[in-house]
């Protein structure tokens, strides 16, 4: 590094800081570092996003800065300290450090003349403040694997999950030492793990006196750093199949101690550096070079939806797909595409995971937005399967069974801590999946004392705890996704559904879809899945699906980008719903069916669901559609457990289907229908578009309705 | 040295060093030769390869395990089989580094040949480490030039004997004997290659501290008389290995007893997260292994190739023959068993499609009392013993389940992960005896047991916790259970009561062994086409099968469909034939 150099970057640097100008135009790094002349800062961070931006940029200063950042940063730091403003305000000068700053001044004045370079003042120690390089925020972190020998030297920005971390240490940056015989303070930089302490005074003075003047380290006087260690594993989704996760150690220093724990995932930018062994360790080292990243920044992983960033072509792409009429479709047919059939089941995980927005009343009330789903169902009906991948596809995500693992179990408990003897609270899985989606496995397998804590969960969404002196209540707003098992392991068709939904039916009402898969047999399905199973025991690989499922991260961006939107119930379908809810309840208190029940809370479901369908089609207010598919799937969910029922009813469903539409007919008071509503309407009550049409031809056939012969509109002929 | 640079099993750094310099003085002394030679070979090992394979020098390096390590030594070439245990990612090292105006290389070395300067001008590379261990549950009959077989079968070996401060003495003795052994090269290429610093340190004190030091944790769960190795391989691109791989490393040993780490540094408080998995395996207990060449194996790459490479329908019938009545001698004159154990035997994992494990292919005999389990039990587990490679047995037992390691955890605070019992090798046999199962409550630990088997036996695969996050590695384990009723804790997918009528002491010669391991690993490994036209056809044949009967599920087809596909292999047939298709449907 020729001294040429140094002085040109310096003088870049310099006239970036002061010139720099962010997007209102203020001067970003003259407040930054007004701010740390005041003492209220002490971190400088330069973004690389902000050099790239400025106006001025050299390229190749830019390349520097990113291949050579340890030098770059003590360049930086030389320039913030020729720029650095008087304080503005009044600082109480009490603290020891400015006191010793002060008499360090006086005395310096005194001493001008001494060149001894250890005597004169290192720049180190009068700094209040660090500096730190951050990667651009923009482009993939690398992972562990990616970080390669090429890298040493480099600004690097890597994704991990923190698995152990030391604790915070004081690291010694300037050593001070004063000398017994002469007096004056000997400074000693540390750049190092490990330093030589000094002995002998080197002043001129003591050398010529040949005093050889003890020194003794002051350790109030010295300039420590916080200092901590820990180390990063990768991700799970980053490991290649068949290798384990690699781990890298990690320092953080000044202010990024202290910001990271075990458990989290993160996002670092920093120096890839390597470490030379010293003394009996490299003996043993032999000729290994270990290496560490020298943090520069710290950033905690979103994994929330509404802090989701899109990346790159994502805003485009979600565009192009919310043009696209079958979103709706299209989205629940890529959620675990793997899994064949249950289209319903599906749609419904889809709008749990788009769900509505919080309501918060004037009067404090809250209502919850999130859309509760139970898959019941025979054992080996992929549930689990399901489960885990929603979970994987949600930002954040826990996955959990009902006899919980930890002691924590699924809400909260109070823990007496090894160490310290404190009592603390540890959150369960509900309370960690605070603002995601939790599934539970194994729901009707659930502890007693979860039971009674997760009707709370579920409407109230928050967490009591009155133990052991602890009286608090946690948030715990997340959407639960059950999957229970029968009451005798298989479904009994013999018994009737509440006998073989074995839970409560204050927990099932707050349930907003209630799915039961079974395996039932039915030819076309088990014909299709034959050829399936055929296919791939032949070819070692699984036929092609007739569709391109979309991505995962492109299905997360969609729904994230889609949770933004809240939108409203326009007053024209509250008379709709209204209508549609009461008929729910007439139907119900005519059929002789105990075992369901239609609560307020089936209304407030259908809001949430209609609201959810309307944020998938990033629509402001809810149409009537939305309302009519929330209905369906509703109705199709009731369908799926009194599915016998219905054909036991003596109505087969052609006359079923027509008596609707003549219902609807004489509701609106006329005798035109067009194909869509009557779709709507019969699709409300689960039925299909093959059985409309079929009974479209039948009755048109005996002269009740003329049908149109383009767009089958109904007309019906009065007698 | 230069007369004897050649020597590549005795001195094979001479051979490395002097073809590195060699290239350095060919390539353009404009460009940085070192930089060139980054990340590639410099000739080094074509050098080996032509010894080793060309040269028939393979027959000339010993194979490293726990009775040859005592006297193989350091500094030569070797010959070593493992299984990959633990992969502790890469390690930087100085590559190279100059020495006055001469450039010097390191690798294939832990330590440098000669003196640093402290401030020369070096080189960073890279190299990756794997630690490895003998195969798991691997039969004696697959090791090769070993003295005492009967001494290592691993299967048995599960005692733990302290062995450590024996091997040590012997250690000493064995280099005193093999002085006039080893050629002169040998001592000398030691003067060499060790730092003088260490020679001085004497042999009695290293002898001390390895009585006091204490096994090395996180390596409790495989025994200790076992040799486990750390190798260092370079240059290679990054998936090639992967998890549980076995493979056969040719590279230079190194073990370094003098080094001996006081664990009680206080010095090192500041370096306890520097301190990596590497630290937890002493260059003193572990020896390093630093690969020139290395293969991955299969299962057919043991038993001794005197058969014909190309399975003749006739030969691979006529041993079919002998062998499934081999295993219904074992089985007390069962018939069908013998049939359903051929197939279990021959399964193997093909591929993962979706939800579907295709290929596999569980077994679970059932009507076993316990004087059965003794007689045929014990006759059943030595012969699949004789016939495979790799084979666990695990006694199932509710005590069992409540402590046994199962599960491969990552231990965070040594950076290593701790071998649990079901990280096995691609193509493992596992015998579970659940019959002496009794009735007990599991623990916490014990449901997790259960239920980590029981999702190996459905999906083949195997959770390793890695403490904040769970991966699912894929595993090829073919599972038998032995039971009395039908087992409801491991569903197999075949499940078979076991009628023996006779009780016949079974022998079979070593010939015959041989022609049947030849047998299942090359059928086993036979590549599985079809036709459009027969899959067309056993399409048909499903779905007719399923109107003929609605009760049956995906699971029986596949079931099905597995049980065809390993029956027409058996007879060495490589797709689907019609009539054992047919023959399926019927069965």
């Amino acid at each position: 590094m020729k001294p040429f150099v140094v002085a040109t970057d310096k003088a870049l640097a310099k006239d970036f800081l002061t010139n720099f100008a962010d997007a209102v135009g203020e001067p970003k790094y003259l407040n930054i570092l007004q701010d740390v002349a005041n003492r209220k800062i002490r971190a400088v961070q330069i973004e690389l996003d902000d050099l790239f931006n400025y106006k001025d940029l050299d390229e190749e200063f830019l390349q520097r800065v990113t291949e050579n950042t340890r030098r770059y940063i003590s360049i930086f730091a030389e320039a913030v300290d020729e720029l650095m403003p008087e304080p503005t305000e009044v600082l109480s000068a009490d603290e020891d450090r400015d006191i010793l700053m002060t008499q360090r001044v006086d005395d310096g004045t005194d001493a001008a003349d001494n060149s001894d370079p250890l005597q004169k003042m290192p720049s180190e120690i009068k700094r209040f403040f660090e500096v730190y390089i951050k990667a651009f925020s923009k482009g993939t972190p690398l992972t562990i694997r990616q970080v390669k020998a090429s890298n040493i030297g480099q600004l690097v920005k890597i994704s991990g999950i923190v698995t152990r971390c030391s604790d915070v240490k004081p690291l010694m940056q300037v050593a001070v030492y004063t000398c017994e015989d002469c007096g004056f303070e000997i400074y000693q930089e540390v750049t190092a793990r490990v330093f030589m302490p000094l002995f002998e005074c080197p002043s001129n003075r003591c050398k010529t006196n040949k005093a050889k003047g003890n020194l003794i380290l002051q350790l109030r006087a010295s300039k420590f750093l916080k200092f901590q260690e820990a180390k990063i594993q990768e991700l799970a989704e980053h490991v290649p199949k068949g290798h384990i996760p690699r781990s890298l150690t990690v320092h953080l220093r000044g202010e990024l101690t202290r910001k990271v724990s075990p458990g989290d995932v993160v996002e670092l930018s920093g120096i890839f550096l390597p470490i030379p062994y010293t003394g009996f360790r490299a003996m043993r080292a032999g000729l290994v070079a270990d290496t560490y990243l020298e943090t520069m920044s710290v950033t905690h992983f979103k994994k929330r939806y509404e802090e989701y960033e899109l990346k790159g072509d994502e805003q485009e792409q979600i565009e192009r797909l919310a043009e696209d009429g079958d979103i709706y479709n299209k989205l629940a047919r890529s959620l675990a595409p793997e899994i064949f059939g249950h289209e319903d089941v599906k749609k419904a995980l889809l709008l749990l995971l788009v769900g509505a927005p919080h309501r918060k009343l004037s009067d404090g009330m809250k209502i919850r937005g999130d859309i509760h789903v139970c898959l019941m169902g025979d054992p080996g009906v992929a549930k689990s399967q399901l489960l885990k991948h929603i979970i994987n596809v949600a930002p954040r995500g826990v996955y959990t069974t009902g006899r919980g693992s930890s002691g924590v179990g699924l809400t909260a408990a109070v823990q007496k801590d090894p160490v310290t003897n404190e009592m603390v609270l540890e959150g369960g899985a509900l309370v960690l999946a605070d603002m995601g989606i939790c599934a539970i496995d194994e729901f009707d397998k659930m502890e007693e004392s979860d039971r009674t804590a997760i009707h709370e969960v579920m409407e109230q969404q928050t967490v009591s705890i009155a133990k052991a002196g602890i009286t608090t209540s946690l948030n715990a707003r997340t959407a639960v996704l059950a999957a229970a098992n029968p009451a005798w392991g298989r479904y009994d068709l013999r018994r009737t559904p509440a006998e073989n939904i074995n839970l409560p039916p204050a927990l099932l009402s707050r349930f907003d879809l209630l799915w039961l898969i079974l395996d039932r047999a039915d030819m076309d399905c088990d014909l299709e899945m034959a050829r399936h199973v055929v296919h791939v025991h032949q070819n070692l690989e699984s036929p092609s699906l007739g569709f391109t499922p979309l991505e995962p991260s492109l299905l997360r961006a969609y729904i994230s980008a889609a949770r933004r939107i809240v939108p409203s119930v326009p007053r024209e379908l509250e008379e709709y719903i209204a209508t549609a809810y009461s008929s729910i309840r007439q139907d119900e208190a005519k059929s002789n069916a105990p075992h369901s029940y239609t609560t307020v809370r089936t209304l407030l479901s259908i809001l949430r669901i209609s609201i959810a369908l309307a944020r998938l089609r990033f629509s402001e207010t809810v149409a009537q559609s939305d309302v009519d598919e929330a209905l369906r799937l509703m109705q199709m969910s009731k369908f799926s457990l009194y599915s016998d029922d219905r054909q036991r009813s003596g109505l087969d469903a052609i006359s079923d289907i027509y008596s609707i539409l003549r219902d609807e007919a004489a509701r609106t008071n006329s005798m035109d229908v067009s194909y869509a509503h009557a779709l709507n309407w019969i699709s409300r009550k689960g039925y299909s578009e093959a059985q409309l049409k079929e009974c479209l031809e039948e009755y048109a056939a005996l002269n009740v309705w003329q049908i149109h012969p383009n767009t089958f509109d109904i007309r019906f002929i009065d007698a | 040295m230069v007369g004897l640079a050649y020597d590549f099993v005795a001195n094979p750094l001479g051979a490395v060093r002097l073809s590195f310099e060699k290239a350095v003085a060919s390539s353009p002394s404009d460009a940085d030769p070192t930089v060139a030679f980054r990340g590639k070979d410099w000739g080094a090992i074509d050098l080996f390869r032509d010894f080793l394979f060309e040269q028939g020098g393979l027959s000339q390096v010993p194979v490293l395990d726990a009775s040859t390590h005592k006297w193989i030594q350091p500094n030569t070439l070797v010959r070593f089989r493992g299984m990959v245990q633990d992969m502790l990612g890469n390690e930087f090292y100085i590559g190279a580094c100059k020495d006055g105006p001469t450039w010097r290389t390191n690798k294939f070395r832990d330590l440098s040949s000669f003196p640093m300067p402290p401030s020369c001008e070096t080189l960073l590379w890279e190299r990756h480490l794997f630690h490895c261990v003998p195969v798991p549950g691997q039969n004696s009959w697959t090791l090769e030039s070993s003295p005492s077989p009967t001494a290592r079968n691993m299967s048995s070996c599960l005692t733990f004997q302290h062995r450590e401060k024996r091997r040590r003495d012997g250690d000493v003795d064995a280099v005193e004997l093999d002085a006039s052994d080893g050629d002169s090269s040998c001592s000398k290429k030691q003067k060499e290659d060790v730092n003088p610093a260490f020679v001085s340190s004497s042999s009695n004190d290293w002898r001390n501290h390895n009585n006091v030091s204490e096994p090395t944790k996180g390596d409790h769960a495989f025994p200790e008389n076992t040799l486990s190795c750390l190798v260092k391989v370079y240059d290679m691109p990054e998936s090639q290995f992967k998890l549980n791989d076995v493979i056969e490393f040719i590279g230079i040993y190194t073990f370094d007893p003098e080094l001996v780490i006081t664990k009680d540094d206080s010095d090192d408080m500041m370096y306890d997260f520097m301190e990596d998995a590497v630290a937890h395996l002493p260059s003193s207990k572990v020896p390093r292994l630093h690969c020139l060449v290395c293969k991955k194996l299969a299962a057919q790459d043991f038993p001794p190739s005197s058969h014909a490479v190309e399975p003749l329908p006739h030969v691979v019938k006529s041993i079919r023959e002998s062998l499934l009545g081999h295993l219904t001698a074992v089985l007390g004159n069962d018939g069908l068993a013998a049939q359903f154990l051929l197939l279990h035997l021959l399964s193997r994992v093909r591929a993962r499609v979706d939800l579907i494990t295709v290929g596999k292919l569980s077994l679970n005999l059932t009507s076993f009392t316990r004087e059965s389990v003794s007689i045929f039990g014990n006759e059943l587990t030595s012969a699949i013993q004789n016939l495979l490679p790799y084979t666990q047995a695990i006694p199932l037992t509710v005590e069992y389940l409540n402590t046994a390691t199962l599960q491969p955890r990552k231990d965070n605070q040594t950076g290593r992960l701790v071998m649990g019992a079901l990280q096995l090798a691609q193509g493992t046999h596992l015998t579970i005896d659940e019959t002496n199962m009794q009735c007990g409550t599991l623990n916490s630990k014990g449901v997790e047991n259960a239920s980590l088997l029981k999702h190996l036996m459905e999906w083949q695969t195997v959770e390793y916790d890695f403490e904040y996050y769970k991966l699912e590695m894929a595993a090829d384990v073919q599972l038998l259970v032995l039971s009395e009723g039908k087992s409801n804790i491991l569903p197999a997918d075949l499940v078979l009561p076991f009628r023996p009528t006779t009780v016949s002491a079974v022998n079979a010669g070593a010939e015959e062994l041989q022609s049947w391991r030849w047998y299942l690993a090359t059928v086993r490994s036979l590549p599985s086409s079809s036709e459009p036209e027969i899959s067309k056809m056993l399409e048909n044949e499903m779905v007719d099968a399923m109107r003929e009967d609605r009760s049956l599920g995906s699971t029986d087809l596949n079931r099905l469909l597995t049980m065809a596909q390993l029956t027409s292999a058996s007879f060495g047939e490589k797709s689907l034939s019609l009539e054992n298709g047919e023959g399926v449907g019927k069965a």
